[in-house]
């Protein structure tokens, strides 16, 4: 194993290069699995709620990685183009359990039913009910704000993630911000 | 009103010891395979040749082993037909009786 194989520091452009390499794609794998494995599990997390699903959302969206790694161009920046595999996959997850669902409405209070189940029992109550709100919004509202308030993307990043407009992506954070200020509120005075 | 900022970002919910070095080696297993795999049609063109090369070897139609060079110099010494028939083996004689009945005797 090379020494550049547990090396952080590696940047993207050197990982995408050796992703198209037949001969070191698994040394890209593991990179990318050391460098972005953390982050792109918790936007999964955040989006699916369930560990067991995150799992089987970040699994998949390695697989993809692997599979469709001819397709990526070097004009996409390799963590846009990461992140928005890992979305797909947690859209595509949500979908599934929504499908499962009565009615797609429920996904949402299926969703904080699992907030509750899945958090710490130590956890800080604003911690969770923040997960909440979260879980209430609508898938949209709910990947922008995510994207944009933990993961700290820019919007021109979150348009190459989600393919929406910078100024749908505004309006769908400002009122992803509104309706999680006024759950906590409610929910903190009870 | 709530200021997220104050909040914070951290998660109520833990992600398992070791997680990510426990998956990154279930996704390189799972890619292996698939890396190694060949063309199934290069399988089974190959699969087909191994049993058609084994099938004649078995069965042996040319006989291959037994055969040998006729004797021609006994053959250009023999004063007669029949001397020459005496020369030949079982097999040439075989061969003689099937292209005798195929073209007729007076051609060959």
């Amino acid at each position: 194993m090379s020494r550049a194989e547990f090396d952080i520091s590696v940047t993207d452009d050197t990982i995408a290069e050796m992703l198209c390499s037949d001969s070191r794609v698994e040394q890209a794998i593991r990179l990318i699995m050391k460098k972005y494995g953390e982050p792109l599990y918790w936007h999964i997390r955040r989006m699916v709620v369930v560990h067991d699903d995150a799992e089987d959302a970040l699994q998949e969206t390695m697989m993809n990685i692997y599979k469709y790694r001819n397709t990526y161009s070097n004009d996409f920046p390799l963590s846009s183009w990461l992140y928005k595999i890992a979305t797909n996959e947690s859209l595509k997850l949500l979908k599934n359990r929504a499908n499962s669902l009565q009615s797609a409405d429920d996904l949402g209070d299926s969703l904080k039913n699992s907030v509750s189940a899945e958090s710490d029992p130590d956890a800080d109550r604003t911690l969770v009910l923040l997960q909440e709100a979260i879980a209430l919004l609508p898938i949209k509202q709910k990947t922008v704000f995510n994207l944009r308030y933990y993961d700290e993307k820019s919007y021109e990043e979150i348009h190459l993630i989600t393919g929406d407009s910078i100024g749908t992506l505004k309006t769908n954070y400002h009122y992803a911000v509104n309706k999680i200020k006024e759950y906590i509120t409610e929910h903190s005075l009870l | 009103m709530i200021d997220l900022e104050k909040i914070g970002r951290e998660m109520p919910y833990k992600m398992p010891d070791h997680f990510i070095e426990n998956l990154t080696d279930r996704v390189l297993a799972e890619i292996k395979p698939v890396k190694k795999k060949k063309n199934p049609v290069f399988i089974y063109l190959a699969a087909a040749a191994s049993a058609a090369a084994m099938v004649l070897l078995l069965l042996n139609p040319f006989n291959i082993g037994s055969m040998r060079i006729p004797d021609y110099e006994n053959i250009s010494e023999c004063k007669s037909i029949d001397e020459v028939f005496q020369t030949m083996s079982s097999d040439d004689l075989g061969i003689y009786s099937i292209m005798t009945n195929f073209y007729g005797e007076s051609t060959l």
